[in-house]
């Protein structure tokens, strides 16, 4: 990792990462830099190289009712936080693994996982983290279009109270 | 290499939260952690999207009974800048106050526990007799000792009596004095310096890689503090350090936290002493602009953040909730490598986990091809044990 | 008498003890279960013991609001315990789920997977009310051992409440 040649302002970001996509600055310490999915490990790497960003606040994922989104913010000893949006379509939920770059990640990546479906590609654990392990396949509660219903279980199976 | 399966979970009168975790072992030197987490999973966040801002508050407020406070607070701080709403500094500066008596409660708690995971229960019993000051305080001014309900998107939900602040500052000059009193303490007790000291070892290095977060970080020498660093209802008006130190282990954590209680004292009184007159709430629009939000907190445990889409209704489209706990289970998993299954009980605790650990561990000693079911209260009194032996505790 | 002779004397003639467990809870409930094992409210003077193993215990106190996920968990629990045995669910949780009812992950309710005897309300009951509640499961096993059992007082199963889809 390179140190910063200048002190990291929001400016200095919208400069270094003009060239991946659309920058926004919705706030006066927030960047936000929309990223195709191809790209998220090289805006990873130059965020944490030539942006100094030591600490991965938050990956989010969002299912806004057409595509998921995945929002990778991190910040640094700057303060600032700079958020990476990445667009992943519905009918291919797969985005390549960032855990190697960001440890924490594993964790958060295998949560998003149980919850939207998304597979993130080089992972290597992607099994069962917060539903119970009888939860069926192919469920994930937290897109858009799952409702829950009422007259199956999800697993939970326990054997008849007296 | 020769891999030891522990699955843990206990039933642990002590509180905490179903865990699972499998450790595998080579006989008592733990190579690896895997960690299950589906014991507390509820669906809140899914259930927030059917929510309206009223009604998704009490709901928040229980994702976890420590820290509710923190959860409602970075939601409706979240929801208000989607809003453009501005608080009225009295809300804000009694936001700060339960906020800060919040921090205290979970850290004298915490120091209690930690007492308890080590024998030490007469630490533990004074521990939390005292935290039933701040109990009481919280009781005056929000009307229950947990799960206070004081905000409200807008602002806070009660005022405090001017009266009620003379005995407040009262109790808080007695907890400060008890807080020297377990400075002291650790400073010269042989069991939490043999229990704590150079266990859960964590470089400044690591603790960034690994995302963690909290006091764990702080003891990493790490100075983040959102209280500082991206600042909140009015933290920028109040005096207080961040409280660091370059001890990287267990020690150092209770250091941070036994620190951050003399702060918080310092905050509170500032707070009350300087309480802004006028309303304590503005009434909000009834939906909330297409926005989103990134709001993160400084709960107890650590840098709490909630992501939100709000789209011009009176819920939000998605509440993603990223809790300090989530985030130093890596670090747990890391620092436990190469340690004793004596040491898990003190390492884990030591991330202060918003987690009931009524897991069982599951031990399987490769070596011995043989697997045992261990209770976190067999693991506590087999670490007790180990140490007893090995130290002549 | 009051509350603290009643208690007593219950002790002496049974001391019971007590395993906790939480089946997903927020962690409110426990916090104030274990309060009261602290100085301020201080149930062990009565001989309640918090012990960690079913296998020795005479009372369940269930916290939360029964996830999958300790569904199962929970009847192995219960299971475990030997005769008589006595459940106690706690707060809004342990009655129907609280807050949580409806929601994906959550059953609703420790009586949908074991048979409660004392329920206490809050969210989270205070420790004097679930002391008050401990006294009172007491008192029940007072009167189920003169009446040789709990049949007695058992009504039939209710049917399970049609389940209100929340989230």
């Amino acid at each position: 990792m390179t140190e910063p040649a200048a002190p990291v302002t929001p400016a200095r970001v919208v400069e270094a990462m003009a060239d991946f996509g659309l920058v926004t600055t919705p706030r006066r310490n927030r960047v936000r830099i929309v990223v195709s999915r191809d790209r998220i490990r090289d805006g990873l790497l130059r965020v944490q190289g030539q942006l100094a960003c030591d600490h991965v606040v938050h990956i989010a994922a969002v299912d806004n009712g057409s595509t998921f989104e995945l929002h990778y913010s991190l910040t640094g000893p700057h303060r600032l936080i700079v958020t990476l949006a990445v667009a992943v379509p519905r009918d291919d939920a797969r985005v390549v693994s960032v855990h190697d770059l960001l440890p924490p990640a594993g964790i958060y990546e295998r949560q998003i996982h149980d919850l939207f479906g998304i597979v993130f590609e080089g992972h290597p654990n992607l099994k069962r983290l917060i539903l119970t392990e009888d939860w069926p396949e192919g469920e994930y509660p937290l897109r858009k279009d799952w409702k829950m219903d009422p007259n199956r279980s999800y697993g939970g199976a326990v054997t008849e109270a007296k | 290499m020769p891999e030891v399966v522990v699955p843990i979970g206990p039933y642990h009168p002590a509180l905490k939260e179903p865990v699972n975790f499998r450790v595998i072992a080579d006989g008592e030197v733990i190579v690896r952690l895997e960690l299950d987490i589906a014991y507390n999973h509820r669906g809140i966040e899914k259930a927030a999207e059917s929510r309206d801002f009223i009604r998704v508050v009490p709901l928040l407020e229980r994702i976890c009974g420590i820290c509710s406070h923190s959860h409602t607070t970075n939601f409706v701080k979240g929801i208000e800048e989607a809003m453009g709403l501005t608080v009225p500094r009295r809300g804000q500066y009694l936001r700060v106050v339960v906020a800060e008596l919040e921090r205290m409660h979970s850290h004298l708690l915490w120091l209690g526990v930690a007492a308890h995971e080590i024998g030490f229960n007469t630490l533990f019993m004074w521990t939390w007799r005292d935290r039933e000051a701040v109990q009481d305080i919280l009781e005056e001014i929000s009307g229950n000792r947990v799960n206070y309900a004081i905000n409200e998107v807008g602002g806070v939900r009660r005022d405090l009596r001017p009266s009620a602040i003379p005995g407040i500052l009262k109790r808080l000059d007695v907890l400060e004095k008890r807080t020297e009193r377990y400075l002291e303490l650790l400073r010269h007790e042989p069991t939490t310096a043999i229990r704590f000291q150079g266990v859960g070892r964590l470089s400044r290095a690591q603790a960034l890689e690994y995302g963690t977060v909290g006091p764990t970080a702080r003891a990493s020498g790490i100075d983040y503090d959102i209280r500082k660093d991206d600042p909140y209802v009015l933290y920028e008006e109040m005096p207080f350090a961040v409280v660091t130190n370059g001890h990287g282990d267990v020690y150092g954590r209770t250091l941070v936290r036994i620190g951050e209680l003399r702060e918080s004292i310092r905050i509170i009184r500032h707070a009350l002493e300087n309480l802004p007159q006028g309303a304590v709430r503005a009434t909000p629009p009834r939906v909330a602009p297409r926005a989103e939000i990134l709001s993160r907190y400084e709960a107890p445990r650590g840098e709490l953040s909630h992501f939100i889409r709000t789209n011009n209704t009176d819920r939000v489209e998605r509440l993603d909730v990223r809790t300090p706990t989530l985030a130093n289970w890596t670090s747990v998993a890391v620092s436990l490598v190469g340690q004793h299954l004596a040491d898990i009980p003190v390492v884990v605790a030591a991330i202060d986990p918003c987690l009931s650990c009524t897991s069982r561990i599951t031990v399987v000693d490769e070596g011995l091809a043989r697997t045992s079911v261990l209770t976190w209260d067999e693991l506590r009194a087999h670490g007790i044990r180990f140490y007893r032996e090995k130290e002549g505790l | 008498m009051n509350l603290s002779q009643r208690l007593v004397g219950w002790a002496r003639r049974k001391s019971p003890w007590i395993t906790v467990f939480n089946s997903g809870s927020c962690n409110a409930c426990d916090i104030e279960v274990i309060a009261a094992i602290t100085p301020r409210f201080d149930v062990e003077r009565f001989g309640i013991l918090a012990k960690g193993s079913p296998r020795h215990s005479d009372i369940l106190i269930v916290t939360g609001p029964v996830t999958l996920k300790q569904a199962k968990r929970l009847r192995m629990i219960y299971d475990q315990m030997p005769e008589p045995k006595y459940v106690i669910a706690t707060g809004a949780c342990g009655a129907t789920g609280g807050v949580f009812q409806g929601l994906y992950h959550v059953l609703g309710g420790a009586d949908r997977v074991v048979p409660v005897d004392v329920y206490v309300a809050g969210c989270p009951p205070r420790p004097d009310e679930i002391i008050d509640a401990v006294v009172k499961c007491l008192e029940l096993m007072d009167e189920d051992a003169k009446h040789g059992g709990k049949e007695w007082r058992m009504k039939a199963a209710a049917a399970p409440p049609p389940v209100e889809v929340t989230a």
